[in-house]
C-alpha cells in the first residue's frame, strides 16, 4: 500500500514538472493557433542557463529560474517577432515546420556550445527528502511542484486580471477584431510567445535539477506537452495543471505496470493522446475545441 | 492541381519530356558503365560509390516524398508519422532476413503489406483528426512505434539489426530506383482516376466531399494505406543496402520533416513536385552534411533552409514554373505580405 501512495506521490510530483513544461506550450497554442515544436529546445535552454549558473557560479537552481525566465522571454519576443510573425497566417503546415527548422537550430547550437555530455544539477539538498512513515518527497522535487503551480498562477494572474492579459485573450478570441479596437498584433503575438518561451525556461531550470540534461534532452517534452493540453483541454489554465498532474500519474502508473519500463514514456503519452483525442476530444477540462 | 499542370510554359511542356526522358535514360543507363565489361569495352566511367550512395539516396527520398505527397499533398493530411511506415518496412526485411532466414526478395514483399496493414489500424482513429490533432498524433505514431521497437529483445532492441551484407551498388541503387518510379507512376494514375478527384475533394473541403457522395473514410484510409505501402518499400529496400537498421536511422523524425519539405518546397499535390523538391533537396542536404562535427553544421543548414523556404516560397517552386507566378522581388513580398501578422 506504501509502494502505491509513493507512487501516486511521486506521479504528482512528476506532473508538476509537466505543467510548468505545458504552460507555455499551451499559451502559445491557444492564442497563436501555433503548434510549437521548438518548445523543448526553448525548454533545454533555461536548463543550460540554470547549469551553466550553478556550475560556474555556484547559484542554487531555484534562483537562476528568474534568470531563465528573462532570458527565454527575450529569445522568444525576438523569434516570434522576426521569424515566426512572417507566416503567422499561412496554413499550419508552415508554422509546424518553421519551429521544427527553428528547434533544428537551437538543439545544434547548444550542442555546440555545451557539447553532448550530461549535465546535471546536483545542489546540496538534493538527495534529501522528506520522510512521513515509509513515504519518501524528496525536495528538489516538491520544490519543483511548487514552482509549477505558482508559475500556473502568475499566467492566470496575468491573463485575467492585466490590460496585457485582456489584450492576448483579445487576440486568441478574434484577431481581426482585436486589431479593430487597436491592438498592435505583431506586440501581442511576439508577447505571447515571449512569456511561453519565457516559462518554457523556468521549466527548463526545475528539469535540470531532477535529471541529467543534454541539448537533445528537450526534446520528448515537447509531444508530452501536446500529450498535456490534449489531456487537459486546450484555453484554460486550470486545465493544463489537471492535465499535467493527470499525466504524471498516468506515466508512473504505466511505467510500474509489469512489463513496461521508463523506455516506454513515448509510446505511454501517445497512447492517452490517442484515447483522449477519439473519446473525449476537449479534454477533461476543456471548451469545446 | 490537374488544370494548373496545363498551364505550364510551352518551353517546359514541349521540353518537359524529352529532358525527363534524357535524365531517366541517363539514370538508366550510367550505372551500367560499372560493370566489369564495360569497363573492358573502353567505356568512361560515369559513376563510383560516392555517386551511387547519393542516387540511391535520393531515389529513397523520392519514394519517401511522393508517398507524403499523396496524404498530405492531395489528400491534405499532414502526416508526421510516415516514418513509422518506412521503420516497420525496414524492420519487417530485417527481421524475415536476419533472423528467420528468408531470401531478401520475398520479404520485400511483405514490408509494405505489414506497412499498409499498420496504416489501416491506426489511420481509422487517426484519419478523423484533423489539422493540428493529426499531425501531432502521427508525429506520435513515430516515435512510439520506434520506440516499441527499440524495446523488444527479438527485433534486436536497442543494439539494432545486422543484415547479411549484400555488395551490389546496382541492384540497390535500381531497385530504388523502380520504387521511385513506381511512387510517381502511382501518383499519376491516383491523379486521373475518380478516386484521385476524391482525395482532392477532401483537401478543399471534407464535408462538401462527403455531400457529394466521396466515401471519405475509406477514401483517406486508402490514401494513407498506398503512402504507407510505399514508404516500407523503400524501408524494406534500405534495411537491406544498408545492412544495419536500428531505431535512430530507420525512425528518424527529421527524415519525415526532409520529406514533407520536399513535397512542399517542390509543389505539395502535384506529381513531379516532390520529384523535384527531393532531387533539389537532397542534393543540397548531402552537400552540407559530412561526418563528425560537420553533422552539427548539416542540422543547422537543414533547420535555415526550413524557415527559407517556409517563409519565402510557401506555394512550392513549381508555383514559379507553373505559369502563375515568377521568381523575382515582388512574388517574394507579396508572399510575405500574404501569411506574415
Amino acid at each position: 500500500m506504501s509502494q502505491f501512495t509513493q507512487q501516486i506521490i511521486l506521479g504528482l510530483l512528476l506532473g508538476g514538472i509537466y505543467v510548468a513544461v505545458a504552460l507555455g506550450f499551451s499559451l502559445v497554442w491557444g492564442i497563436l493557433n501555433i503548434v510549437n515544436l521548438a518548445h523543448g529546445a526553448l525548454v533545454i535552454v533555461g536548463a543550460y542557463i540554470t547549469w551553466l549558473l550553478f556550475d560556474r557560479l555556484h547559484v542554487d537552481p531555484f534562483l537562476s529560474l528568474p534568470v531563465d525566465a528573462l532570458a527565454l522571454f527575450v529569445l522568444g519576443y525576438a523569434l516570434q517577432r522576426g521569424v515566426i510573425n512572417r507566416v503567422i497566417r499561412a496554413p499550419l503546415l508552415f508554422t509546424f515546420l518553421l519551429t521544427f527548422g527553428i528547434n533544428l537550430v537551437i538543439v545544434s547550437l547548444v550542442l555546440l556550445i555545451f557539447t553532448a555530455d550530461f549535465r546535471s544539477v546536483t545542489p546540496s539538498y538534493s538527495g534529501n527528502g522528506l520522510h512521513l512513515g515509509s513515504v519518501t518527497i524528496p525536495y528538489i522535487r516538491l520544490g519543483g511542484l511548487a514552482v509549477a503551480l505558482l508559475l500556473a498562477g502568475i499566467l492566470w494572474a496575468i491573463l485575467n486580471r492585466t490590460r496585457i492579459g485582456a489584450a492576448i485573450l483579445a487576440v486568441g478570441a478574434d484577431r481581426d477584431a482585436a486589431q479593430l479596437v487597436g491592438i498592435d498584433l505583431r506586440h501581442i503575438y511576439a508577447l505571447t510567445f515571449a512569456i511561453g518561451a519565457a516559462f518554457a525556461g523556468v521549466a527548463g531550470g526545475i528539469i535540470s535539477t531532477s535529471q541529467s540534461i543534454t541539448p537533445t534532452a528537450g526534446d520528448p517534452y515537447t509531444l508530452q506537452s501536446f500529450a498535456v493540453v490534449i489531456l487537459g483541454g486546450l484555453g484554460r489554465v486550470s486545465a493544463t495543471v489537471v492535465g499535467g498532474l493527470a499525466f504524471g500519474l498516468i506515466e508512473v502508473l504505466g511505467q510500474s505496470a509489469p512489463g513496461l519500463g521508463s523506455g516506454y514514456a513515448g509510446a505511454i503519452a501517445f497512447v492517452v493522446l490517442v484515447i483522449v483525442l477519439v473519446v473525449r476530444p476537449r479534454g477533461l477540462l476543456g471548451r469545446l475545441a | 492541381m490537374i488544370a494548373r499542370e496545363r498551364r505550364l510554359p510551352r518551353w517546359l511542356r514541349r521540353g518537359g519530356l524529352p529532358i525527363g526522358g534524357l535524365a531517366l535514360a541517363y539514370l538508366i543507363l550510367a550505372p551500367l558503365t560499372s560493370i566489369d565489361a564495360a569497363q573492358q569495352a573502353g567505356l568512361p566511367l560515369l559513376t563510383d560509390k560516392l555517386w551511387f550512395r547519393i542516387a540511391t539516396t535520393v531515389a529513397m527520398f523520392v519514394v519517401m516524398a511522393s508517398a507524403w505527397n499523396i496524404i498530405g499533398g492531395l489528400t491534405g493530411y499532414a502526416s508526421f508519422g510516415n516514418v513509422a511506415f518506412f521503420g516497420l518496412g525496414a524492420y519487417t526485411v530485417g527481421v524475415l532476413v536476419s533472423s528467420r532466414g528468408w531470401p531478401f526478395a520475398l520479404a520485400l514483399v511483405v514490408a509494405p503489406l505489414v506497412a499498409a496493414v499498420f496504416a489501416v489500424l491506426v489511420g481509422i482513429p487517426l484519419l478523423r483528426l484533423r489539422g493540428h490533432y493529426f499531425a501531432v498524433a502521427t508525429l506520435g505514431v513515430g516515435v512510439a512505434v520506434g520506440e516499441v521497437v527499440n524495446n523488444i529483445g527479438p527485433l534486436g532492441a536497442s543494439t539494432g539489426l545486422f543484415l547479411p551484407i549484400v555488395r551490389s551498388d546496382l541492384l540497390f541503387f535500381y531497385l530504388m530506383l523502380a520504387a521511385a518510379i513506381l511512387a510517381v507512376v502511382t501518383t499519376w494514375v491516383i491523379l486521373r482516376t475518380r478516386f484521385g478527384y476524391g482525395l482532392l475533394a477532401i483537401r478543399e473541403n471534407e464535408e462538401a466531399a462527403a455531400v457529394i457522395g466521396v466515401n471519405t473514410t475509406f477514401y483517406k484510409v486508402a490514401a494513407f494505406c498506398i503512402a504507407a505501402a510505399l514508404t516500407g518499400l523503400a524501408g524494406g529496400i534500405f534495411a537491406q543496402w544498408n545492412s544495419f537498421i536500428n531505431q535512430e536511422n530507420v525512425f528518424a523524425i527529421t527524415n519525415n520533416v526532409q520529406m514533407i519539405l520536399m513535397a512542399v518546397v517542390g509543389g505539395a499535390g502535384t506529381v513531379l513536385g516532390p520529384v523535384a523538391g527531393a532531387v533539389v533537396l537532397k542534393l543540397i542536404i548531402e552537400t552540407l552534411a559530412g561526418g563528425g562535427s560537420a553533422a552539427v553544421y548539416s542540422q543547422i543548414g537543414l533547420g535555415v533552409l526550413l524557415a527559407i523556404c517556409v517563409i519565402f516560397i510557401p506555394r512550392g517552386v513549381i508555383d514559379f514554373f507553373g505559369g502563375r507566378s515568377r521568381l523575382s522581388l515582388r512574388y517574394l513580398r507579396q508572399t510575405l505580405r500574404e501569411t506574415s501578422a
